[in-house]
């Protein structure tokens, strides 16, 4: 049989698509390599969703080689196995996207003329992207709608322009600190934005609203309100979902895809023929799979006739920080305030998004507020240490658990600032060295340019500064250029010159006629917010682009 | 082999392994780890017992687990023997021989070795994880430790263990 589209990948990249072709009638495989859940299995079961880690494979079959490079060039090899060093993130129907918080940010105008706006940067590949904000508008809207994404809309520095005037979903409950957060704000001159989420507040769209487990982040939605690409779309439509189906291989002639190898579920090697071919793997893993399809055609891998595959692999840039409210300080009522679970933050700050220092204007970010997360085997674990440092234990360990965690809220904060594309950064393959499919793993080349780093510090400050005048006490940041493996980007970049990206403005790779790439590899700079909600943009507009390609 | 017979017999392997025991010139004794490291977690945490946690049952689940690595499974049983050898080093004994206070110093000795840190971390480790586990887990069944920190466990709650 031959299908109409084949999808590699179940993700926020490749659902969009799944969904409006399946829909206007087309026939459409999905190849997803971990299993299928449903909402019933998503238990907030810290032991296994965190702990165990139930949702990525074991590294021991699978794994990265990754090659990290040091501030005096030395670059040192780490083998993700015998590191514990994960770049997984959620192996399932629906990918990732089950287990993300759902902070909704579009980016903004100018990330899509990042050279244009700010200029070159010396060791940074910046460049405009192939499309403008104004073509994604509508497709951001309509995931705004599809998805759906809660919040109220706030006209502030940076807001980007919108075509509706608000979001189709009211905003979700928040804790009553978020009135001392805005106070603090509105004391420092700082805009406090209400963060946006694909979380739905009450029952729609066919989708249960928001129970408020407190267990949202790094845990599948057990109602359906968080708009995971499952539940938010393959549940909606009739493409066919193969599970445990990890694709190998591309195959093709000198101008298209022909099929596609994978291994099922009992390691038995099997092919799909299909008219277009949609790539949507995940950063990191697609760039894999093209460089591992080598063929007569092909002979440096897959569409990479540039040799630009797996190149200007980005992550989000920034870090985290902290600070404690402590019960000494407040009063009965505040206390209960504090405590109150399952109740959002949801606040942001985007005051820096661009921002002048030394006569230079920079590209800033977004920060994210939000409460520590409600994992208790984790928190317990981080009293292990005293104030000088050393491990305790015993009833001194227990009076300091019960005291922390009793009586005390930590409230976090994110930054996210441009990691900038270079040279040194990308994938590539490890030939030695196989997964359990006995294919030849991906090697993560590693390297944060240093404008990151002091981006990234800026905006802490910033949001430390709302700590501290929020009262909290053991204010602290780390910003480092440690890549967080759940906002990777890049690998595939898109663009108008052939010779210096590997997929055109549609997507769609210069080399071949029918493949598309549709996760995060696309993007030659990431903005400085999380890349879901662009994610989901972008596939729409590509769905749109083959439905008029397979019509005609 | 099915799975649940495979998972008895890695914890059959892992908790039937002789860890043996060098003194300073010669072997010392050959010991099974489980008195050991049930006593050691004991030390390190005693109110597991007060909340009615089954620890040395918990660390049977641990050293089967389809998702703890060989690695770590064998650093606990390599942490029992190094914790003997230390305890035997002090004062000619095993670890299980000693009185409360023998046992706390060889505790504070082996910290200072980053073997040892590492190990009374990971112990601990699964110590929180198992006072905070759900009871379909099997070793906390009235979840006290939930109680004790007025921590509300998140819904829905797990229907099956994953092991």
């Amino acid at each position: 049989m031959k299908y109409d589209v084949c999808i590699v990948g179940s993700g926020a990249g490749g659902s969009p698509i799944a969904y409006e072709l399946s829909n206007a009638g087309f026939n459409v495989v999905v190849l997803e390599k971990g299993k299928n859940y449903t909402e019933s299995d998503f238990s907030k079961d810290e032991l296994a969703v965190s702990r165990r880690e139930k949702f990525t494979p074991l590294l021991k079959d699978e794994k990265h080689i990754i090659y990290d490079r040091e501030k005096d060039g030395s670059v040192k090899r780490y083998d993700g196995a015998e590191y514990s060093w994960s770049f997984w993130n959620g192996s399932m129907v629906g990918g990732s996207s089950n287990l993300m918080s759902g902070y909704f940010h579009r980016m903004k105008p100018d990330d899509f003329r990042l050279l244009s706006t700010y200029g070159k940067i010396e060791g940074a590949n910046v460049v405009d992207w192939a499309i403008s904000y104004e073509e994604l508008e509508p497709y951001y809207e309509k995931v705004e709608r599809v998805v759906g994404v809660s919040g109220v809309v706030a006209k502030h520095k940076f807001s980007e322009p919108r075509s509706t005037p608000r979001f189709p979903f009211p905003a979700l409950e928040v804790n009553v600190v978020t009135e001392w957060f805005d106070a603090s704000c509105k004391e420092l001159g700082f805009e406090s934005i209400q963060t946006p989420r694909a979380v739905l507040p009450k029952s729609a769209l066919g989708r249960n609203g928001c129970s408020y487990s407190n267990f949202c982040g790094s845990y599948a939605c057990a109602t359906g309100a968080k708009g995971s690409a499952r539940a938010a779309l393959l549940q909606k439509c009739s493409a066919k979902i193969i599970t445990e189906a990890f694709v190998y291989r591309l195959e093709s002639d000198s101008s298209k895809i022909t099929k596609v190898h994978y291994y099922d579920k009992d390691l038995n090697s099997q092919t799909i023929e299909a008219k277009i071919f949609v790539l949507s793997a995940q950063a990191i893993e697609s760039s894999r799979l093209l460089l591992n399809s080598k063929s007569k055609f092909f002979p440096k891998g897959m569409a990479n006739s540039s040799g630009e595959v797996g190149k200007n692999l980005i992550f989000s840039a920034g870090g985290s920080g902290q600070g404690r409210f402590e019960f000494e300080n407040l009063s009965q009522k505040q206390q209960e305030g504090l405590m109150q679970p399952g109740l959002f933050f949801n606040r942001s700050l985007q005051d820096w998004y661009d921002y002048e220092e030394d006569d230079k204007c920079y590209k800033g970010g977004t920060i994210d507020f939000l409460f520590e997360h409600a994992n208790v085997i984790s928190r317990a674990t981080r009293e292990f240490y005293n104030e000088d440092g050393e491990i305790i234990w015993g009833e001194e360990l227990k009076q300091k658990i019960h005291k922390t965690l009793s009586t005390s809220r930590v409230l976090t904060f994110e930054v996210f600032n441009d990691w900038l594309p270079t040279d040194e950064c990308f994938v590539s393959i490890e030939e030695q060295s196989k997964d359990k499919f006995g294919v030849s793993v991906g090697a993560i080349n590693l390297s944060g340019h240093p404008q990151d780093l002091e981006v990234g510090r800026y905006l802490a400050k910033k949001a430390v500064k709302v700590l501290e005048e929020m009262g909290a006490k053991d204010v602290s940041m780390s910003i480092s250029a440690s890549p967080p493996p759940n906002l990777v980007a890049g690998g595939c970049r898109f663009g108008d010159d052939a010779k210096k990206s590997v997929l055109d403005r549609n997507c769609k790779a210069h080399d071949l006629e029918n493949l598309y790439v549709t996760d995060a590899s696309f993007m030659p700079t990431g903005g400085s917010v999380p890349y879901t909600w662009t994610i989901y943009a972008n596939s729409f507009r590509v769905a749109d682009i083959i439905k008029k390609s397979l019509i005609s | 082999m099915s799975s649940n017979s495979r998972r008895t017999f890695l914890k059959a392997s892992f908790l039937s392994t002789v860890v043996v025991v060098m003194g300073a010139y010669d072997i010392f004794d050959k010991i099974k780890p489980s008195p050991s490291l049930n006593l050691v977690q004991k030390d390190l945490f005693p109110f597991a017992q007060e909340l009615n946690v089954n620890m040395p049952q918990y660390m049977s689940i641990i050293l089967a687990h389809s998702r703890i690595s060989e690695t770590d499974k064998e650093f606990i049983l390599n942490g029992v023997k190094w914790l003997n050898e230390e305890a035997v080093a002090m004062y000619e004994k095993l670890y299980t021989k000693l009185t409360s206070n023998e046992r706390q110093s060889v505790l504070k000795n082996i910290v200072q070795e980053s073997w040892g840190e590492s190990w009374i971390s990971t112990l601990l480790t699964y110590t929180m994880e198992a006072i905070f586990s759900d009871k379909i887990y099997g070793v906390n069944p009235q979840e006290k430790a939930h109680k004790w920190l007025a921590f509300d466990m998140g819904l829905p709650r797990p229907t099956k263990a994953l092991l």
